[in-house]
Protein backbone atom coordinates (compact mmCIF):
# COMPACT_ATOMS: atom_id res chain seq x y z
CA UNK A 1 0.00 0.00 0.00
CA UNK A 2 1.57 3.53 -1.08
CA UNK A 3 0.66 5.49 1.92
CA UNK A 4 1.76 9.07 0.51
CA UNK A 5 2.20 11.38 2.83
CA UNK A 6 -0.09 14.30 2.06
CA UNK A 7 2.26 17.92 1.88
CA UNK A 8 0.05 20.20 3.32
CA UNK A 9 1.69 22.76 5.93
CA UNK A 10 0.05 21.74 9.18
CA UNK A 11 -0.70 18.45 8.95
CA UNK A 12 1.45 17.15 11.59
CA UNK A 13 -0.59 13.79 11.47
CA UNK A 14 -0.74 11.78 8.85
CA UNK A 15 -3.56 9.19 10.50
CA UNK A 16 -6.12 12.37 10.30
CA UNK A 17 -7.07 11.13 6.74
CA UNK A 18 -7.53 7.72 7.66
CA UNK A 19 -10.45 7.89 9.97
CA UNK A 20 -14.10 7.24 9.38
CA UNK A 21 -16.47 9.59 8.84
CA UNK A 22 -17.69 8.44 12.14
CA UNK A 23 -14.98 9.41 13.60
CA UNK A 24 -13.55 12.60 11.69
CA UNK A 25 -11.55 14.60 14.09
CA UNK A 26 -13.10 18.33 14.02
CA UNK A 27 -9.69 19.48 13.57
CA UNK A 28 -9.53 18.17 10.42
CA UNK A 29 -12.88 19.16 9.05
CA UNK A 30 -11.67 22.49 10.39
CA UNK A 31 -8.76 22.63 8.31
CA UNK A 32 -10.78 21.08 5.42
CA UNK A 33 -13.09 24.01 5.41
CA UNK A 34 -11.11 26.92 6.62
CA UNK A 35 -7.42 25.48 5.06
CA UNK A 36 -4.42 26.11 6.75
CA UNK A 37 -3.78 28.88 8.44
CA UNK A 38 -0.69 29.58 6.16
CA UNK A 39 -2.32 29.63 2.48
CA UNK A 40 -2.41 32.86 1.38
CA UNK A 41 -1.71 33.59 -2.53
CA UNK A 42 1.62 34.46 -2.96
CA UNK A 43 1.87 37.42 -5.73
CA UNK A 44 -0.91 39.80 -5.59
CA UNK A 45 -2.40 41.56 -8.91
CA UNK A 46 -1.24 44.92 -9.22
CA UNK A 47 -4.19 46.97 -9.01
CA UNK A 48 -4.31 49.09 -11.67
CA UNK A 49 -4.88 46.49 -14.17
CA UNK A 50 -8.52 45.96 -13.36
CA UNK A 51 -9.09 49.42 -12.81
CA UNK A 52 -7.80 50.18 -16.52
CA UNK A 53 -9.28 47.10 -17.52
CA UNK A 54 -12.90 48.36 -16.03
CA UNK A 55 -12.34 52.20 -17.50
CA UNK A 56 -11.67 50.42 -21.11
CA UNK A 57 -14.73 47.79 -21.07
CA UNK A 58 -16.54 50.67 -19.84
CA UNK A 59 -15.72 53.14 -22.61
CA UNK A 60 -16.42 50.45 -25.26
CA UNK A 61 -19.76 48.97 -23.41
CA UNK A 62 -20.49 52.76 -23.58
CA UNK A 63 -20.36 53.26 -27.36
CA UNK A 64 -21.91 49.53 -27.87
CA UNK A 65 -24.83 50.66 -26.10
CA UNK A 66 -25.70 53.69 -27.61
CA UNK A 67 -26.55 54.42 -30.98
CA UNK A 68 -23.96 54.88 -33.42
CA UNK A 69 -22.15 53.32 -36.70
CA UNK A 70 -21.89 49.91 -36.95
CA UNK A 71 -17.77 50.15 -37.90
CA UNK A 72 -17.62 52.20 -34.68
CA UNK A 73 -19.62 49.23 -32.42
CA UNK A 74 -17.38 46.30 -34.06
CA UNK A 75 -14.30 48.40 -32.94
CA UNK A 76 -15.34 49.16 -29.95
CA UNK A 77 -16.36 45.58 -29.11
CA UNK A 78 -12.90 44.02 -30.12
CA UNK A 79 -11.21 46.73 -27.29
CA UNK A 80 -13.78 45.13 -25.12
CA UNK A 81 -12.94 41.56 -26.14
CA UNK A 82 -9.09 42.43 -26.00
CA UNK A 83 -9.77 43.54 -22.85
CA UNK A 84 -11.18 40.87 -20.87
CA UNK A 85 -8.58 38.74 -22.50
CA UNK A 86 -5.86 40.56 -21.18
CA UNK A 87 -7.47 40.60 -17.93
CA UNK A 88 -7.89 36.90 -17.68
CA UNK A 89 -4.24 36.28 -18.61
CA UNK A 90 -3.01 38.71 -16.63
CA UNK A 91 -4.68 37.31 -13.54
CA UNK A 92 -3.64 33.53 -14.99
CA UNK A 93 -0.08 34.92 -14.76
CA UNK A 94 -0.03 36.86 -11.84
CA UNK A 95 -2.52 34.35 -9.37
CA UNK A 96 -1.54 30.87 -10.45
CA UNK A 97 1.96 31.84 -11.65
CA UNK A 98 2.12 28.64 -13.81
CA UNK A 99 1.80 29.89 -17.58
CA UNK A 100 0.39 33.14 -18.92
CA UNK A 101 -2.68 31.56 -20.49
CA UNK A 102 -5.86 30.43 -19.06
CA UNK A 103 -7.07 27.20 -19.98
CA UNK A 104 -8.01 27.56 -23.68
CA UNK A 105 -11.47 26.19 -22.90
CA UNK A 106 -12.34 28.38 -20.15
CA UNK A 107 -10.88 31.21 -22.30
CA UNK A 108 -13.59 29.80 -24.95
CA UNK A 109 -16.38 29.62 -22.95
CA UNK A 110 -16.10 32.84 -21.05
CA UNK A 111 -15.51 35.17 -24.27
CA UNK A 112 -18.28 33.17 -25.49
CA UNK A 113 -20.07 33.98 -22.96
CA UNK A 114 -19.79 37.66 -22.31
CA UNK A 115 -19.63 38.78 -25.95
CA UNK A 116 -23.28 37.09 -26.15
CA UNK A 117 -24.37 38.72 -22.92
CA UNK A 118 -22.88 42.43 -24.60
CA UNK A 119 -24.68 41.58 -27.95
CA UNK A 120 -28.04 40.62 -25.85
CA UNK A 121 -28.35 43.88 -24.09
CA UNK A 122 -27.36 45.80 -27.21
CA UNK A 123 -29.07 44.16 -30.13
CA UNK A 124 -32.07 46.11 -31.15
CA UNK A 125 -34.26 43.49 -31.98
CA UNK A 126 -35.98 41.78 -28.22
CA UNK A 127 -35.86 38.09 -29.88
CA UNK A 128 -32.49 37.99 -31.12
CA UNK A 129 -31.86 39.41 -27.43
CA UNK A 130 -33.48 36.10 -26.36
CA UNK A 131 -31.24 33.67 -28.51
CA UNK A 132 -28.14 35.37 -27.76
CA UNK A 133 -29.12 35.26 -24.25
CA UNK A 134 -29.38 31.30 -24.67
CA UNK A 135 -26.04 31.53 -26.01
CA UNK A 136 -24.73 32.94 -22.95
CA UNK A 137 -26.96 30.26 -21.05
CA UNK A 138 -24.75 27.51 -23.43
CA UNK A 139 -21.69 29.21 -22.61
CA UNK A 140 -21.98 28.91 -18.68
CA UNK A 141 -23.26 25.53 -19.02
CA UNK A 142 -19.99 24.56 -20.06
CA UNK A 143 -18.50 26.31 -17.05
CA UNK A 144 -20.40 24.16 -15.50
CA UNK A 145 -19.05 21.35 -16.86
CA UNK A 146 -15.18 22.68 -16.27
CA UNK A 147 -16.24 23.10 -12.95
CA UNK A 148 -17.48 19.49 -12.76
CA UNK A 149 -20.98 20.47 -11.73
CA UNK A 150 -22.57 18.10 -14.43
CA UNK A 151 -25.77 17.84 -13.00
CA UNK A 152 -26.66 21.30 -12.67
CA UNK A 153 -24.94 22.20 -16.55
CA UNK A 154 -27.70 19.91 -18.12
CA UNK A 155 -30.61 21.21 -15.76
CA UNK A 156 -29.35 24.64 -16.85
CA UNK A 157 -29.76 23.86 -20.92
CA UNK A 158 -33.05 21.91 -19.88
CA UNK A 159 -34.70 24.27 -17.63
CA UNK A 160 -33.11 27.55 -19.01
CA UNK A 161 -32.37 27.43 -22.55
CA UNK A 162 -35.39 24.87 -22.70
CA UNK A 163 -37.89 26.19 -20.87
CA UNK A 164 -37.65 29.78 -19.46
CA UNK A 165 -36.10 30.98 -22.74
CA UNK A 166 -38.75 29.40 -25.07
CA UNK A 167 -41.45 31.32 -23.06
CA UNK A 168 -39.50 34.47 -22.98
CA UNK A 169 -39.55 33.88 -26.80
CA UNK A 170 -43.05 33.03 -26.97
CA UNK A 171 -44.13 36.34 -25.52
CA UNK A 172 -41.58 38.59 -27.49
CA UNK A 173 -43.86 37.24 -30.33
CA UNK A 174 -47.06 37.56 -28.87
CA UNK A 175 -46.35 40.89 -27.82
CA UNK A 176 -44.20 42.26 -30.84
CA UNK A 177 -45.72 45.04 -32.83
CA UNK A 178 -45.82 44.36 -36.20
CA UNK A 179 -43.31 46.45 -38.57
CA UNK A 180 -44.88 48.93 -40.45
CA UNK A 181 -44.33 47.89 -44.08
CA UNK A 182 -42.08 50.56 -46.07
CA UNK A 183 -41.76 52.53 -42.93
CA UNK A 184 -37.66 53.51 -41.97
CA UNK A 185 -37.33 52.13 -38.52
CA UNK A 186 -38.14 48.52 -38.38
CA UNK A 187 -38.11 48.60 -34.82
CA UNK A 188 -39.86 50.33 -32.31
CA UNK A 189 -38.60 53.54 -30.56
CA UNK A 190 -38.40 51.95 -27.45
CA UNK A 191 -36.02 49.24 -28.78
CA UNK A 192 -33.50 51.42 -30.82
CA UNK A 193 -33.16 53.99 -28.50
CA UNK A 194 -31.12 53.11 -24.78
CA UNK A 195 -32.07 54.83 -21.54
CA UNK A 196 -29.72 57.44 -20.11
CA UNK A 197 -26.57 54.91 -21.73
CA UNK A 198 -23.60 57.48 -20.06
CA UNK A 199 -25.08 57.01 -16.70
CA UNK A 200 -25.95 53.13 -16.49
CA UNK A 201 -22.47 52.57 -17.70
CA UNK A 202 -20.95 54.41 -14.94
CA UNK A 203 -22.90 53.03 -12.31
CA UNK A 204 -22.22 49.63 -13.92
CA UNK A 205 -18.53 49.66 -14.16
CA UNK A 206 -17.72 51.55 -10.52
CA UNK A 207 -19.59 48.12 -9.52
CA UNK A 208 -17.63 46.25 -11.05
CA UNK A 209 -13.99 47.76 -10.13
CA UNK A 210 -15.58 47.40 -6.60
CA UNK A 211 -15.99 43.82 -7.67
CA UNK A 212 -12.09 43.26 -8.87
CA UNK A 213 -11.33 45.16 -5.93
CA UNK A 214 -12.86 42.36 -4.13
CA UNK A 215 -11.73 39.50 -5.88
CA UNK A 216 -8.05 40.67 -6.71
CA UNK A 217 -7.32 42.95 -3.43
CA UNK A 218 -4.84 42.63 -0.94
CA UNK A 219 -5.79 41.59 2.32
CA UNK A 220 -9.17 39.71 3.81
CA UNK A 221 -10.49 39.36 0.63
CA UNK A 222 -12.31 36.76 -1.34
CA UNK A 223 -8.63 35.78 -3.00
CA UNK A 224 -7.49 34.01 0.20
CA UNK A 225 -9.46 31.18 -1.24
CA UNK A 226 -7.79 31.41 -4.76
CA UNK A 227 -5.58 29.08 -4.24
CA UNK A 228 -6.13 25.35 -4.68
CA UNK A 229 -6.33 23.94 -0.82
CA UNK A 230 -6.38 20.01 -1.24
CA UNK A 231 -4.43 17.60 -2.75
CA UNK A 232 -6.51 14.93 -4.22
CA UNK A 233 -6.23 12.51 -1.25
CA UNK A 234 -8.10 15.03 1.10
CA UNK A 235 -10.46 15.56 -1.93
CA UNK A 236 -10.59 11.60 -2.23
CA UNK A 237 -11.35 11.64 1.61
CA UNK A 238 -14.27 13.85 1.48
CA UNK A 239 -15.50 11.80 -1.34
CA UNK A 240 -15.22 8.69 0.36
CA UNK A 241 -17.00 10.28 3.58
CA UNK A 242 -19.77 11.10 1.63
CA UNK A 243 -20.20 7.82 0.26
CA UNK A 244 -20.05 6.32 4.19
CA UNK A 245 -23.03 8.69 4.87
CA UNK A 246 -25.51 7.88 1.60
CA UNK A 247 -25.97 4.51 3.73
CA UNK A 248 -27.56 2.30 0.43
CA UNK A 249 -25.99 3.78 -2.07
CA UNK A 250 -22.71 2.54 0.41
CA UNK A 251 -23.83 -1.12 0.68
CA UNK A 252 -24.78 -1.59 -3.27
CA UNK A 253 -20.96 -0.25 -4.13
CA UNK A 254 -19.77 -2.66 -1.41
CA UNK A 255 -21.98 -5.90 -3.10
CA UNK A 256 -21.09 -4.37 -6.24
CA UNK A 257 -17.24 -4.88 -5.90
CA UNK A 258 -17.55 -7.96 -3.33
CA UNK A 259 -18.40 -10.13 -6.03
CA UNK A 260 -16.36 -12.17 -7.86
CA UNK A 261 -13.29 -11.23 -5.45
CA UNK A 262 -14.25 -12.50 -2.02
CA UNK A 263 -16.60 -15.34 -1.02
CA UNK A 264 -17.09 -12.99 1.96
CA UNK A 265 -20.61 -11.02 2.29
CA UNK A 266 -20.16 -7.68 3.64
CA UNK A 267 -22.50 -7.48 7.00
CA UNK A 268 -24.28 -4.16 7.15
CA UNK A 269 -22.55 -3.05 10.38
CA UNK A 270 -18.95 -3.72 8.88
CA UNK A 271 -19.17 -1.57 5.24
CA UNK A 272 -17.92 1.26 7.04
CA UNK A 273 -15.56 2.44 4.14
CA UNK A 274 -12.70 3.34 5.67
CA UNK A 275 -9.80 5.73 3.72
CA UNK A 276 -6.51 5.58 3.53
CA UNK A 277 -3.99 8.97 3.44
CA UNK A 278 -3.21 8.12 -0.45
CA UNK A 279 -7.31 8.75 -0.91
CA UNK A 280 -8.13 4.53 -1.49
CA UNK A 281 -10.59 3.41 0.41
CA UNK A 282 -11.32 -0.01 1.76
CA UNK A 283 -14.01 -1.95 3.87
CA UNK A 284 -13.27 -4.87 5.80
CA UNK A 285 -15.51 -8.04 5.79
CA UNK A 286 -15.71 -10.80 7.75
CA UNK A 287 -16.72 -14.23 6.91
CA UNK A 288 -20.67 -15.03 7.50
CA UNK A 289 -21.84 -16.07 10.91
CA UNK A 290 -18.75 -13.79 12.11
CA UNK A 291 -16.30 -16.77 12.43
CA UNK A 292 -12.81 -16.60 10.45
CA UNK A 293 -10.11 -13.23 10.12
CA UNK A 294 -11.17 -10.80 8.67
CA UNK A 295 -10.36 -9.09 5.35
CA UNK A 296 -9.42 -5.67 3.66
CA UNK A 297 -11.38 -5.11 0.47
CA UNK A 298 -10.31 -2.02 -2.18
CA UNK A 299 -13.07 -0.13 -3.46
CA UNK A 300 -12.34 1.51 -6.95
CA UNK A 301 -12.49 5.20 -7.45
CA UNK A 302 -15.19 4.93 -9.58
CA UNK A 303 -17.10 3.67 -6.49
CA UNK A 304 -17.18 7.21 -5.51
CA UNK A 305 -20.69 9.25 -5.35
CA UNK A 306 -20.86 11.25 -8.56
CA UNK A 307 -21.96 14.72 -8.97
CA UNK A 308 -25.65 13.73 -9.47
CA UNK A 309 -25.89 11.53 -6.22
CA UNK A 310 -23.78 14.24 -4.27
CA UNK A 311 -26.27 16.82 -5.62
CA UNK A 312 -29.10 15.16 -4.86
CA UNK A 313 -27.46 13.61 -1.06
CA UNK A 314 -27.27 17.65 -0.31
CA UNK A 315 -30.76 18.23 -1.04
CA UNK A 316 -32.45 15.38 0.65
CA UNK A 317 -30.34 15.25 3.90
CA UNK A 318 -28.75 19.13 4.31
CA UNK A 319 -31.84 21.22 2.69
CA UNK A 320 -35.40 19.44 2.81
CA UNK A 321 -36.93 22.57 4.15
CA UNK A 322 -36.01 24.96 1.20
CA UNK A 323 -36.52 22.10 -1.06
CA UNK A 324 -40.29 21.92 -0.01
CA UNK A 325 -40.24 26.22 -0.27
CA UNK A 326 -39.27 25.67 -3.56
CA UNK A 327 -42.07 23.38 -4.68
CA UNK A 328 -44.50 25.57 -2.83
CA UNK A 329 -42.77 28.50 -5.18
CA UNK A 330 -43.10 26.91 -8.00
CA UNK A 331 -46.76 25.87 -7.25
CA UNK A 332 -47.98 29.31 -6.23
CA UNK A 333 -46.24 30.64 -9.41
CA UNK A 334 -48.24 28.30 -11.57
CA UNK A 335 -51.42 29.54 -9.65
CA UNK A 336 -50.80 32.85 -10.22
CA UNK A 337 -49.85 32.60 -13.91
CA UNK A 338 -53.41 30.69 -14.10
CA UNK A 339 -55.27 33.62 -12.78
CA UNK A 340 -53.35 36.41 -14.44
CA UNK A 341 -54.67 34.21 -17.61
CA UNK A 342 -57.57 33.81 -17.55
CA UNK A 343 -58.75 37.49 -15.83
CA UNK A 344 -58.03 39.10 -19.67
CA UNK A 345 -60.69 37.24 -21.16
CA UNK A 346 -64.01 39.00 -20.87
CA UNK A 347 -66.12 37.50 -23.57
CA UNK A 348 -70.10 38.27 -23.83
CA UNK A 349 -72.19 35.55 -23.80
CA UNK A 350 -72.75 34.95 -27.27
CA UNK A 351 -68.96 34.94 -28.22
CA UNK A 352 -68.36 32.25 -25.44
CA UNK A 353 -71.42 29.92 -27.35
CA UNK A 354 -69.77 30.41 -29.96
CA UNK A 355 -66.36 29.56 -29.11
CA UNK A 356 -67.48 26.28 -27.80
CA UNK A 357 -69.39 25.43 -31.16
CA UNK A 358 -72.86 25.67 -29.50
CA UNK A 359 -74.67 28.70 -31.29
CA UNK A 360 -77.27 26.64 -32.88
CA UNK A 361 -78.70 25.42 -29.31
CA UNK A 362 -81.20 26.77 -27.29
CA UNK A 363 -80.83 29.00 -24.95
CA UNK A 364 -82.09 26.92 -21.79
CA UNK A 365 -79.47 24.15 -22.55
CA UNK A 366 -76.77 26.82 -23.10
CA UNK A 367 -77.23 29.30 -19.65
CA UNK A 368 -76.66 25.86 -18.30
CA UNK A 369 -72.89 25.54 -20.32
CA UNK A 370 -72.04 28.59 -19.68
CA UNK A 371 -73.19 28.92 -16.21
CA UNK A 372 -70.38 26.13 -15.66
CA UNK B 1 -13.53 10.93 -15.69
CA UNK B 2 -10.58 13.40 -14.48
CA UNK B 3 -9.73 13.24 -11.07
CA UNK B 4 -11.12 15.56 -8.85
CA UNK B 5 -7.99 18.40 -8.90
CA UNK B 6 -6.70 17.10 -12.11
CA UNK B 7 -7.59 20.78 -12.97
CA UNK B 8 -5.86 22.80 -10.39
CA UNK B 9 -2.74 20.79 -11.04
CA UNK B 10 -2.75 21.07 -15.14
CA UNK B 11 -4.17 24.49 -15.97
CA UNK B 12 -4.07 27.93 -14.51
CA UNK B 13 -8.15 28.51 -14.16
CA UNK B 14 -8.30 29.89 -10.87
CA UNK B 15 -11.65 30.86 -8.90
CA UNK B 16 -10.58 34.59 -9.90
CA UNK B 17 -10.93 33.83 -13.39
CA UNK B 18 -14.80 32.24 -13.07
CA UNK B 19 -15.54 35.32 -10.30
CA UNK B 20 -14.53 38.05 -13.13
CA UNK B 21 -16.47 36.50 -15.28
CA UNK B 22 -19.24 36.31 -13.46
CA UNK B 23 -18.97 39.65 -11.82
CA UNK B 24 -18.47 40.95 -15.37
CA UNK B 25 -21.62 39.04 -16.41
CA UNK B 26 -24.00 40.79 -13.73
CA UNK B 27 -22.78 43.81 -14.93
CA UNK B 28 -23.69 43.52 -18.37
CA UNK B 29 -27.23 42.34 -17.23
CA UNK B 30 -27.54 45.45 -14.50
CA UNK B 31 -26.55 47.92 -17.23
CA UNK B 32 -28.67 45.95 -19.78
CA UNK B 33 -31.37 46.88 -16.86
CA UNK B 34 -30.96 49.70 -16.59
CA UNK B 35 -30.90 50.90 -20.40
CA UNK B 36 -32.98 48.85 -22.49
CA UNK B 37 -36.62 50.32 -22.62
CA UNK B 38 -38.18 47.11 -23.37
CA UNK B 39 -39.89 45.47 -20.87
CA UNK B 40 -39.61 41.76 -21.25
CA UNK B 41 -35.80 42.62 -22.27
CA UNK B 42 -35.39 44.00 -18.81
CA UNK B 43 -36.96 41.10 -17.81
CA UNK B 44 -33.99 39.17 -19.83
CA UNK B 45 -31.05 41.11 -18.00
CA UNK B 46 -32.45 39.91 -14.76
CA UNK B 47 -32.17 36.62 -15.90
CA UNK B 48 -28.57 37.43 -17.18
CA UNK B 49 -27.69 38.58 -13.55
CA UNK B 50 -29.62 35.38 -11.83
CA UNK B 51 -26.91 33.54 -14.60
CA UNK B 52 -23.86 35.47 -13.00
CA UNK B 53 -24.81 34.00 -9.65
CA UNK B 54 -24.92 30.92 -10.37
CA UNK B 55 -21.12 30.63 -12.00
CA UNK B 56 -20.27 32.39 -8.88
CA UNK B 57 -22.12 30.00 -6.39
CA UNK B 58 -20.70 26.91 -8.47
CA UNK B 59 -17.16 28.33 -8.76
CA UNK B 60 -17.34 28.41 -4.92
CA UNK B 61 -18.96 25.46 -4.37
CA UNK B 62 -15.94 23.31 -6.80
CA UNK B 63 -13.39 25.36 -5.16
CA UNK B 64 -14.47 24.59 -1.49
CA UNK B 65 -14.93 20.93 -2.24
CA UNK B 66 -19.07 21.56 -1.46
CA UNK B 67 -21.99 20.95 -3.46
CA UNK B 68 -23.93 23.03 -1.19
CA UNK B 69 -23.50 25.66 -4.35
CA UNK B 70 -24.73 24.03 -6.75
CA UNK B 71 -28.19 23.02 -5.04
CA UNK B 72 -28.56 26.87 -4.56
CA UNK B 73 -28.23 26.88 -8.13
CA UNK B 74 -31.11 24.92 -7.93
CA UNK B 75 -33.10 27.38 -6.15
CA UNK B 76 -32.21 29.85 -8.59
CA UNK B 77 -33.66 28.01 -11.81
CA UNK B 78 -36.84 27.87 -9.30
CA UNK B 79 -37.18 30.99 -8.69
CA UNK B 80 -36.02 32.13 -12.43
CA UNK B 81 -39.07 30.18 -13.58
CA UNK B 82 -41.53 31.17 -11.07
CA UNK B 83 -40.40 34.70 -12.13
CA UNK B 84 -41.20 34.45 -15.78
CA UNK B 85 -43.99 32.80 -15.62
CA UNK B 86 -45.25 35.31 -13.33
CA UNK B 87 -43.86 38.11 -14.66
CA UNK B 88 -44.41 37.03 -18.57
CA UNK B 89 -48.27 36.95 -17.65
CA UNK B 90 -47.92 40.73 -16.14
CA UNK B 91 -45.84 41.84 -19.47
CA UNK B 92 -48.58 40.29 -21.75
CA UNK B 93 -51.40 41.77 -19.39
CA UNK B 94 -49.81 45.24 -19.89
CA UNK B 95 -49.33 45.22 -23.24
CA UNK B 96 -53.08 44.32 -23.97
CA UNK B 97 -53.85 47.81 -22.34
CA UNK B 98 -51.22 50.03 -23.70
CA UNK B 99 -50.68 48.07 -27.02
CA UNK B 100 -46.81 49.00 -26.18
CA UNK B 101 -43.48 47.15 -24.44
CA UNK B 102 -42.19 50.18 -23.17
CA UNK B 103 -41.39 50.58 -19.28
CA UNK B 104 -42.09 54.43 -20.11
CA UNK B 105 -46.06 53.88 -20.80
CA UNK B 106 -46.68 53.02 -17.54
CA UNK B 107 -43.98 56.01 -15.99
CA UNK B 108 -46.75 57.30 -14.26
CA UNK B 109 -46.80 54.89 -11.95
CA UNK B 110 -43.67 56.75 -10.35
CA UNK B 111 -43.54 58.81 -7.58
CA UNK B 112 -44.90 62.26 -9.11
Amino acid sequence: MNCRTVSVAGYGDDSYLCRTSSGVDSEFVRRLIRGPATTKASAWMDPSIPYTACVLGAASLYLLVRPGRPTVKVLAGLVGLTVFVWLATAAAGQLAGRGTWPEPFFLIFSVIAISAAVRMVTHTKPVYSALYFILVVLASAGMFLMLEAEFMAFALIIVYAGAILITYMFVLMLAQQAAEPGSEAEQAEYDRLPREPAAAVVVGFIMLALFTNMIFGPEDSVSQTLEPRYTEAEAATLAWNELDQMSILRDEMVDRYMEGRSPLKAEDNTSIVRVRDDGTAFVTVSPEGGAGATEDIDLPSSAKPVNVQRVGWALIAQFPVSLEVAGIILLMAMFGAVVLARRQIELGEAELHAAAGMSHYSDETDSTESDS
Amino acid sequence: MMSTLAMDAMSSVSLAHYLTTSAILFVIGLIGFLTRRNMIVMFLCTELMFQAAAIAMIAFGRFHLDVSGQVFVIFILTIAAAEAALALGLVVLLYRRRETLSAEAWSELREA
